[in-house]
């Protein structure tokens, strides 16, 4: 019995400290739910989430499962986050159709969807704040291209193959390499999942592989992180231009270890998401899509207050 | 008319034991056939290659004359050989009718389902046949161990077999259920069951046994009627060896302060009442069969396992041992039966099992331990106990028996233990290397240490104790000085609780 | 000694042992103990839609938990269930989308590529001795490279499939009473536990799956072909992972390949809420379905009250660590 009334109450007691916390103002309650959540991108996307709840006095809670592989784990957070009758959901999905029967639902119950990042395929959504990937990526390209010399070999290594950022990044790079710059050649597009340990042990046997290899691109933030830490463990020169930012991945920059990166702006796509449904909840008129932009940083112009300001540590 | 069961020559070898020997033995249908000899002379061995758990290395099995290969435990259950294993083989968490039938459940719905209600009633009929109250449904893991013997017994019952091993089946029953047990046999024998009876209480094979066929070291040594035969007999049969000529000289320390005393210890079944004293100086030998109680007794002493009741004194001054580390700190030292188990860290060198008990002492203020200070002291006891090992960083497993042994005696030697508990001591260790042990307990013991020796092997207890406490079923029946015979001793580790009070006032104490 | 009490009053006492009815009973109340709380603490919580949404979040995690009670009662564990669960949706991806062969082919197929998948493990552990934990770490492994090989590393959809996704959106239930739509998926999850439940109890493979658990050497010394029982236990939690496979890929629409690591962990987290033992010889299927439902209503009662992400795992995992003391304090007093 002790072991019975101990559960209870512990349950209780948090069940109190849960309930206290959120406020209850008649103000909006905004879900989001996103692709991942300890992933210092997706705490960039929270926190601009969070400034634009601050500022425009609504409630927003953000969720994300632990990795970009489990769908299933995302639909049950919308399911959940629907059973709470909200007032908007911003949805970045993992996979548009496994989610298509929730989002059906939350039209029926006139619920707003806002879709950020990679977005949801489906008309639902009222409008996606995103990045153009495959545009920040040929922008990479043209940095790569310039910094080796417009000549040689150079690689991909990328997060994954499924997603849309994936496949837009890859095709965004590898693409304008082909159309641009004829006397560079893409020897490799590898992927490791966006885990950085993954990810250098990939870059290091790329390396070993293309001795000669003159530059290669990390696609997201893990990657880039992963491309950097092979090439050092490796002693290798070899150009590296990164993906989004994060602490480690600046410091990479500072250290010169890192040529540059390519940064979205993740705490736009916050901001944009939230400052978009609150929009739709007052019946005004959205575009389809929200570019919330990117841009090439390197040890040059990251003190700038434009690129400081979107970079996260 | 040919035998029920005849093996000839059989022989078997472990690795690094030759287990039996052209044993032979011979079981008639309707009779009662007790196998006898010392702990390790190669019963229960012999008993599982007839019952297919070991294969035999050669000699031959005849089954009503025929020769037959019993390849595995099932095999011998087709040709109606049962066996009550001396270590209880249930599943614990299976009821008791569960475990009588496993493996022969009875199906319904062509074989596809279990008939549950069929398992428990035959169960339930096999019990009353036993005169035993118990529910088939009773979970196995709750009984008593003496009602998981009765299961024991009713799954061997259930099997009809022609041939009956039963190997120590009493070991842990009482009276009551013994007088049951022997009904059963009784019954069985009427039938015309063969029953092979393993046991070493003298006075059960008066009572029930035709003949008593006597093993040793692994042969076979001859077999007798057993009405007429004198328990003298069959005891020198079993013991057989010539004692050794040169009679130790034992040191007197009757006037030596007691070290060690113990009064009133008491856990259940396991340990009644067990009294005693070791003194400065003195090597007691701890003798008495298996399941007697002695490991219990050292382990409850240590710490190790709880107690119901009993004080320890340590040096006159009473301790409160709770777990080991009290009895470490009254300087207490254990070497458990097993040490690969219990008292070696296999994967470690030789200097860190050597200061694992007391590292506290090569600890420098940063937490750091002081490498130099241990490997001195590990040398030091490399040399003092002549240790053979290439360096003090070799790895512990890599050592001899003996050695290992050696490493665990410094262990304990460097907590300046006064009194070292030493269980099975030369078990798995090499003849060259057991004079070794021996001579290092006599050393200790010179230096004024309080040793208790406790080993199965009679002639170990007779050249090393000082003074031989024995036991029988967890009370101490008798005390012996250094010296005294294996017959003496047999006869007091046999002693049944019913014949306790008769040789009471006979009691020998020092 | 508590062997007296066992033994005046079997009947009472060893039924409740024997079935492990206490610990359900604990489990259970735990279980409606979390619903109480969450219903007063939310009007959305015990609304007809969320307690669907919670059961069908169930659904998956619940039948693997069901094939790892299998394994841990035997005294195994299974690493390998989640990414086997992928590998038998991939299947049933390549026979319906790549082949295009019809719909009870598919589910057939997926099945029996779980029931091989435990076949290889059971073998690899039964008879090449491999202890469980490495032979199904390896499995886990074996079977998430395969389904990236065979899947090409992209999501298998099953668009041309139509009836495919009412293996656990549909609603049987529903199309006889309309107020009711529970999914298929759950019907499914308390159809598997039903079969198990009685596979466990009623059936010679459910009698050795208990006595290998609790001691495989007296089994073998009864005569009993050891190897054969538990390689047929490993095959049938590979079935039941089948069945997980379908539930997934159906509740999806596709077959996520790179989906299914980490999932055996939530699994053996419910089988152990549910007071099945590690140690093995012990275990309830109802018990690990109630450990599944705790695990699901706490993650969606959270959700709901809007607690932060990061607090809900730390609830999560004093409740599994409370759910196991609970059951330690309750042995030492009986």
């Amino acid at each position: 019995m002790f072991n019975r009334r101990t559960l209870i109450g512990a349950i209780s007691a948090f069940a109190l400290l849960a309930a206290s916390a959120p406020s209850f103002a008649q103000q909006y309650d905004i879900a989001l739910i996103s692709k991942g959540f300890q992933h210092q991108f997706w705490q960039a996307v929270k926190a601009g989430a969070d400034k634009a709840a601050a500022e425009l006095d609504v409630s927003v809670t953000f969720e994300g499962p632990d990795t970009e592989a489990q769908v299933d784990r995302q639909i049950d957070m919308l399911a959940a986050a629907l059973a709470r009758k909200p007032s908007a959901i911003g949805f970045a999905a993992l996979d548009s159709q496994a989610a298509t029967p929730l989002l059906e639902q939350a039209k029926a119950a006139g619920i707003p969807v806002v879709a950020f990042d990679s977005g949801v395929d489906s008309d639902i959504p009222l409008t996606t704040a995103t990045t153009d990937n495959v545009a920040a990526a040929a922008l990479a390209a043209d940095k790569m291209a310039e910094l080796i010399g417009g000549e040689g070999k150079v690689a991909v290594v990328a997060h994954d193959q499924t997603s849309r950022t994936g496949i837009d990044r890859v095709d965004g790079f590898v693409n304008r390499i082909k159309e641009a710059y004829p006397n560079i050649e893409v020897v490799s597009v590898q992927y490791g999942g966006g885990d950085q340990l993954q990810s250098t042990e990939i870059t290091k046997s790329i390396l070993l592989a293309n001795p000669d290899l003159k530059g290669i691109f990390g696609a997201n933030e893990g990657s880039a992180i992963g491309v950097a830490n092979g090439a050092t463990e490796l002693g290798s020169k070899v150009v590296i231009i990164g993906f989004d930012s994060g602490a480690a991945q600046i410091k990479a920059i500072t250290d010169g270890v890192m040529a540059g990166a390519i940064t979205q702006n993740p705490v736009g796509i916050g901001y944009e998401t939230v400052a978009a449904a609150v929009k739709a909840l007052k019946g005004e008129a959205l575009p389809p899509v929200i570019d919330t932009g990117f841009y090439f940083y390197d040890k040059s112009n990251m003190a700038d207050p434009e690129i400081a300001a979107v970079l996260y540590q | 008319m040919s035998a029920l069961v005849e093996m000839v020559d059989i022989d078997k070898s472990f690795p690094g034991v030759r287990a039996l020997n052209k044993a032979k033995f011979e079981l008639l249908a309707g009779e009662v056939h007790a196998l006898m000899g010392e702990n390790g002379a190669g019963k229960s061995t012999l008993m599982k290659i007839l019952s297919g758990v070991y294969q035999r290395d050669a000699g031959s099995i005849l089954l009503d004359g025929q020769a037959v290969d019993i390849a595995s435990p099932r095999q011998a259950q087709d040709m109606g050989i049962g066996i009550i294993h001396q270590e209880l083989a249930l599943m614990r968490d299976l009821t008791a009718a569960q475990n009588i039938f496993i493996g022969r459940e009875p199906r319904r719905m062509g074989g596809l389902l279990l008939d549950e209600a069929a398992l428990n009633a035959q169960a339930a009929t096999i019990f009353a046949s036993m005169n035993l109250k118990l529910d088939p449904r009773v979970q196995v893991g709750g009984l008593t161990i003496a009602r998981q013997q009765m299961v024991e017994i009713a799954k061997a019952l259930s099997y009809k077999s022609r041939v009956l091993i039963m190997d120590e089946p009493t070991a842990a029953l009482n009276d009551a259920e013994i007088n049951e047990l022997f009904a059963i046999i009784g019954r069985l024998k009427a039938e015309g069951v063969g029953i092979v009876y393993i046991s070493h209480k003298m006075d059960e094979l008066k009572r029930i046994a035709d003949r008593v066929t006597v093993m040793r070291d692994g042969e076979y040594v001859g077999t007798v009627p057993a009405a007429t035969t004198p328990i003298e007999t069959i005891i020198s049969m079993m013991v057989g060896r010539t004692l050794s000529n040169e009679t130790p000289a034992f040191p007197d320390v009757s006037a030596a302060p007691v070290a060690l005393d113990v009064r009133g210890l008491r856990r259940g079944r396991e340990i009644r009442d067990v009294s005693f004293s070791v003194r400065k100086g003195e090597i007691l030998g701890l003798a008495g069969l298996m399941g007697a109680g002695r490991t219990e007794v050292a382990r409850a002493i240590f710490g190790a396992d709880p107690i119901e009741a009993g004080e320890v004194f340590v040096n006159g001054e009473q301790v409160r041992i709770s777990a080991p580390q009290d009895a470490v700190r009254a300087g207490i030292g254990y070497l458990s039966e097993d040490r690969k188990h219990f008292g070696l860290a296999t994967g470690l060198d030789v200097r860190n099992n050597i200061a694992l008990a007391s590292l506290s002492r090569f600890t420098g203020p940063a937490g750091v331990l002081r490498e130099s200070a241990m490997r001195d002291t590990a040398q030091g006891y490399i040399r003092q106990l002549a240790i053979k090992t290439p360096s003090d960083s070799q790895e512990a497993r890599l050592l001899s028996g003996g050695n290992q042994q050696k490493v665990v005696i410094a262990k304990w030697l460097l907590r300046d233990c006064e009194v070292l508990i030493f269980d099975e001591p030369t078990r798995g260790i090499d003849v060259g290397a057991k004079s070794e042990i021996y001579k290092l307990l006599n050393a200790l013991a010179a230096q004024g240490r309080a040793i208790i020796v406790i080993s199965s092997e009679l002639p170990e207890i007779l050249r090393l104790s000082h003074r031989i406490a024995v036991m029988c079923e967890g009370r101490l029946t008798g005390f012996l000085p250094g010296g005294a015979s294996q017959e003496d001793i047999m006869r007091l580790a046999t002693m049944r609780p019913s014949a306790v009070a008769e040789t009471e006032p006979n009691r020998k104490t020092a | 000694m508590d062997s007296i009490s066992t033994e005046t009053k079997p009947g009472l006492i060893a039924g409740i042992r024997t079935s492990g009815a206490f610990h359900k009973l604990l489990a259970f109340s735990g279980l409606i103990a979390l619903l109480v709380v969450f219903s007063l603490a939310s009007p959305n919580f015990m609304q007809t839609q969320n307690v669907l949404a919670i059961l069908q979040a169930t659904s998956v995690n619940g039948v693997l938990a069901i094939a790892a009670t299998l394994v841990i009662i035997t005294g195994g564990i299974d690493l390998s269930v989640g990414t086997l669960m992928t590998f038998c949706a991939v299947i049933a991806g390549v026979i319906l989308t790549f082949l295009g062969l019809p719909l009870p082919l598919g589910v057939l197929g997926a099945i029996l590529a779980g029931t091989a998948a435990g076949l290889v493990s059971g073998t690899i552990i039964a008879k090449l001795k491999v202890p469980p934990f490495i032979a199904t770490l390896g499995m886990m492994l074996i079977l998430k490279g395969l389904s990236l090989v065979i899947s090409g590393t992209r999501p298998i959809y099953f668009n041309d499939t139509p009836g495919f996704t009412q293996i656990a959106q549909g609603s049987l239930i529903g199309s006889i009473i309309p107020a009711l739509p529970v999914p298929n998926g759950v019907l499914i999850l308390f159809l598997v536990a039903a079969v198990i439940s009685f596979i466990l109890g009623k059936t010679a493979l459910g009698r050795y799956t208990f006595a290998l658990g609790s001691n495989e050497e007296a089994v073998r010394l009864s005569g009993v072909n050891v190897d054969r029982w538990k390689i047929a236990v490993y095959a049938l939690a590979g079935s039941v992972c089948g069945v997980a496979g379908l539930l997934i890929a159906s509740r999806l629409n596709s077959a996520q390949p790179a989906l299914g690591q980490g999932y055996e962990l939530d699994a053996i987290a419910a089988v152990v809420i549910g007071g099945t033992s590690l140690s093995g010889g012990r275990g309830t299927v109802l018990g690990t379905l109630i450990g599944a439902l705790i695990i699901s209503v706490l993650a969606n009662g959270l959700r709901i009250l809007s607690v932060a992400q990061e607090w809900q795992t730390v609830v999560t995992g004093c409740i599994i660590i409370l759910a196991v003391y609970a059951d330690i304090l309750r042995r030492r007093n009986l």
